[in-house]
């Protein structure tokens, strides 16, 4: 880290046109960015564009494998199920529920998050005490078990796993969102803002919530790479998606007999799990990379 | 300054085991079924048993009584009759408690003995190849759905390759009686049995849950001591050890691996928490006759006394263990004090 750089160069871009310029160069996480549009895309429109309706059934085509295979069919990319349903159109209905819901789930987090962690950071004493450590208590309960608590008080359900989940992300996310808020609260650009007669809200507006929205991001990057795994381990230990629901982890552990068999069944949606939460962790990873840069400039 | 620090770390861990308590008391009324069967674990008594079961757990007083009642019997390891099985929840956790612990302690154990030199060492070769593969191998393991990764290696190892079994603690071939419920405690108290041969089954069990369940602790441990290790890099004390003409071994020795590893040691107690959730999950697929086991077959079950001890057991456990970790980083670390008084 030069301190004099001295072939410097003005640059006038906007903050954000500058984080896309040095997040496009790195490609991993571009890659990353391109499967993520990809699955989201995937989630709204896979209703519509599967080949096959998820409980469609063929008698003729029982358990047969993906089309690349010597026994396989043309007309079942993925292959087929025990009950002769097509798995590539199971999983593409599977991004809907455990992709998108994911997403539903962590920007639900992010949002409360950042409401309940703002005042905490505004707020000063036993005030912000409280609101930080409103909800500590879910950090120490692992979340799985929190799911199975809330699971057994509201019976099992793919909504309710939704829930659980919020609930277990919910606090860490306070805690972070408070300490970027106390940080920006802390410089002097603030303190000079202050000075000027802004209130507390034009403070928090103008002042805080521009500066800190790229960390945001990255918190809900970590909110969702969380929801993804625990929607679909709740399926896979059948409390969450309860089948025919297409959820990955669901469609997995209904496949599990068929390991020895089918062993197609069980590899590909654990596989699309991996490919979504790695997306999700190298955007994540990308931007947290973009965002240290920044402070070094 | 450091008194201060650990009245108000007191008062919070006062405060979370309170609302634990409350949490847990309270999940008796909100559990489908009938407040009396739930609190007792007595399902159809009769009805001079209920009389005498709506004296014992004050059940026409306020909710105060019931509360502090409540308290007093978890106090007295009276948890309630398990609804399954009709024993006591409490024997229960202290019967199957130590081998989720066993497992995550040793899973821990491997995260640390991998995750922290391999962090050290991309750090080391900050933009070089190492660190690239390091952190290319971690990102994937980061990313790995543990269920599944459990079910590859079991597919690997167990079905193609027999190299290792697929559930349970230990074969049933050897009998080790009880004493401690850490298994390989038991066998080396027991003085190595079967001429040793249960201590290497019990091992040969204990491999593929250990890897799987510290797969995630490990590449967070890399990622956090390399992020830690780079920041203390850039601090200008660094700068001047190297002035002075350091090499890079001294320097992270002598310099940088102190400092850096301070934060890893907070970051490891707080992975309890995830840590029994995955070990919940690995639990269920090797067959490993942990708590976390139990709880899910609780709820398969609908068995809320097994599920309030559980959680209150679990929790108790992670609470504790964070509050370890975080004095442990205190004592270590001044400046932690002074600056922060306690609040996170």
């Amino acid at each position: 880290m030069a301190k004099f750089s001295l072939f410097s160069e003005e640059s006038n871009r906007s903050p954000l046109s500058r984080l896309w310029r040095k997040f496009k160069s790195n490609h991993p996480a571009l890659v990353g960015l391109w499967v993520f549009v990809a699955l989201t895309l995937l989630a709204i429109t896979a209703p519509f564009i599967a080949p096959y309706g998820i409980n469609q059934q063929h008698g003729d085509a029982l358990l047969l494998p993906p089309s690349w295979h010597d026994l396989g069919d043309v007309r079942f990319i993925l292959g087929t199920d025990d009950l002769g349903r097509d798995v590539l159109s199971r999983l593409m209905n599977g991004a809907t529920y455990t992709f998108g819901l994911s997403i539903i789930a962590a920007l639900v987090t992010t949002l409360i998050g950042v409401v309940l962690g703002t005042f905490a950071g505004i707020s000063k004493g036993l005030r912000s005490s409280l609101l930080n450590h409103l909800l500590d208590i879910t950090l120490s309960i692992p979340s799985l078990l929190l799911a199975i608590i809330i699971i057994a008080v509201l019976g099992p359900g793919l909504l309710n796993t939704v829930w659980a989940i919020i609930f277990a992300l919910l606090p860490q996310h306070v805690h972070s969102v408070r300490n970027l808020v106390v940080e920006e609260l802390s410089k002097d650009y603030i303190s000079a803002f202050r000075l000027d007669g802004a209130s507390k809200l034009q403070i928090l507006v103008r002042g805080v919530l521009p500066n800190i929205y790229e960390h945001i991001v990255v918190i809900f990057t970590m909110a969702l790479s969380t929801a993804i795994l625990d929607i679909a381990a709740l399926g896979f230990l059948k409390l969450g998606a309860q089948p025919p629901t297409t959820e990955w982890g669901a469609i997995l552990a209904e496949n599990l007999s068929l390991i020895y068999l089918a062993p197609w069944t069980v590899g590909l949606p654990g596989v699309l799990l991996f490919i979504a939460v790695l997306s999700t962790n190298l955007v994540g990873d990308g931007l947290r990379q973009v965002l240290k840069g920044r402070k070094v400039d | 300054m450091l008194f201060e620090y650990l009245l108000r770390r007191l008062s919070l861990l006062l405060f979370m085991v309170f609302t634990l308590t409350v949490f847990t008391f309270s999940l008796s009324y909100l559990f489908p079924g009938e407040l009396l069967a739930n609190v007792s674990g007595q399902v159809n008594p009769s009805f001079s048993q209920s009389q005498q079961l709506t004296e014992k757990y004050h059940l026409n007083e306020g909710v105060i009584v019931q509360y502090l009642a409540f308290l007093q019997r978890i106090l007295h390891g009276d948890w309630g009759v398990s609804l399954s099985s009709g024993q006591s929840v409490f024997d229960h956790v202290v019967k199957l408690f130590p081998a989720t612990l066993e497992l995550c302690v040793y899973a821990l154990g491997v995260a640390i003995l991998v995750g922290i030199p391999s962090g050290i060492v991309a750090s080391a070769y900050h933009k070089r190849w190492p660190e690239k593969v390091i952190n290319s191998l971690s990102l994937l393991g980061f990313s790995v759905p543990i269920f599944w990764l459990a079910l590859l290696l079991i597919m690997i190892f167990c079905l193609g390759l027999g190299l290792f079994p697929m559930s349970g603690r230990i074969g049933l071939l050897y009998e080790v009686e009880p004493i401690s419920n850490f298994i390989l405690l038991d066998i080396v108290l027991q003085g190595f049995p079967y001429q040793g041969l249960a201590f290497v089954d019990a091992l040969h069990h204990l491999a593929l849950p250990t890897i799987v369940l510290a797969m995630y602790p490990t590449t967070v441990l890399i990622r956090f001591t390399r992020d830690s290790m780079l920041d203390v890099l850039e601090q200008n004390y660094i700068k001047t050890a190297r002035a002075k003409g350091l090499n890079r071994r001294q320097l992270i020795m002598h310099h940088a691996l102190r400092n850096a590893l301070l934060p890893v040691i907070k970051q490891i107690g707080l992975q309890f928490s995830t840590l029994i959730t995955l070990a919940m999950i690995t639990e269920v697929i090797f067959s490993w006759p942990g708590v976390g086991r139990w709880l899910i077959d609780s709820i398969y079950q609908r068995d809320y006394p097994a599920i309030q001890g559980g959680l209150l057991a679990v929790s108790m456990f992670v609470i504790l263990a964070n509050m370890l970790a975080e004095f442990s980083h205190t004592l270590f670390d001044p400046i932690s004090r002074n600056q922060a008084h306690g609040k996170v």
